[in-house]
């Protein structure tokens, strides 16, 4: 799964039929992880109804093609969730055994940090 | 798979009704360094399957496997490809000089 901000869509008229009635939505992830994709941006497809500037959850692979239409439809990642709230426990960047940094030039707007 | 530890949890009210009902995890990938693992700094968002907490080191399963964790046969519409399938007690490995460590990773 990705973690990104929703930074726009996508508006295109002349498509796949399976694709009708999909709303596609630009998500910039964090940049955190990317499992297979060294990317800027992904498109995703959108059923849950998120707003630009939103932080959002997309599913990528099979599961994300199965859930937004079926196994011939030309989609690769779906929004999952729309994020309320990131916790990180302080502990784990101040313990010495979790010595873990995050990026600091792109962080999740609703990102708090917990002790 | 990859081994990790928990570090945070992420909090969502309006999701795809085919997500599962779980919490989200974020989970510090943990890279081997000498004779030690230390997290490389990489993040990870997975589903919990079996009640993690924090400081926990855990193993994530990528793909349509992770599906695989939450039910069986009929998998298809779970909206998941990142699933913690277990919680790591510990681990044996070798150690590049010919011999077998043992590492402990319950607290």
């Amino acid at each position: 799964m990705i973690l990104g901000r929703l930074i726009g869509t996508v508006w295109a008229t002349r498509k796949n039929p399976r694709l009708e009635n999909r709303k596609l939505a630009i998500v910039r992830p964090y940049f955190w992880y990317n499992p297979s994709h060294d990317i800027e941006h992904v498109v995703a497809v959108d059923q849950v109804g998120a707003e630009i500037g939103q932080d959002v959850l997309v599913c990528v692979g099979q599961p994300g093609r199965w859930v937004a239409g079926d196994y011939r439809s030309p989609i690769e990642a779906s929004i999952m969730a729309i994020v309320d709230r990131v916790e990180i426990a302080q502990r784990a960047c101040e313990d010495a055994t979790v010595p873990f940094v995050l990026r600091q030039d792109f962080r999740p707007a609703t990102l708090e940090w917990t002790p | 798979m990859i081994l990790g530890r928990v570090v945070g949890e992420v909090w969502a009210t309006k999701k795809n009704p085919r997500f599962q009902d779980r919490k989200i995890l974020l989970v510090a990938v943990l890279g081997r360094n000498g004779e030690r693992h230390d997290p490389t700094g990489e993040v990870v968002v997975a589903l919990d399957t079996i009640g993690a907490r924090y400081g926990n080191v855990v193993t994530v399963t990528w793909g349509s496997g992770a599906r695989a964790v939450f039910q069986k046969p009929d998998n298809r519409w779970i909206l998941a490809d990142a699933a913690i399938s277990r919680i790591v007690d510990g681990t044996t490995e070798e150690s590049g000089k010919g011999e077998e460590v043992e590492c402990s990773w319950e607290e």
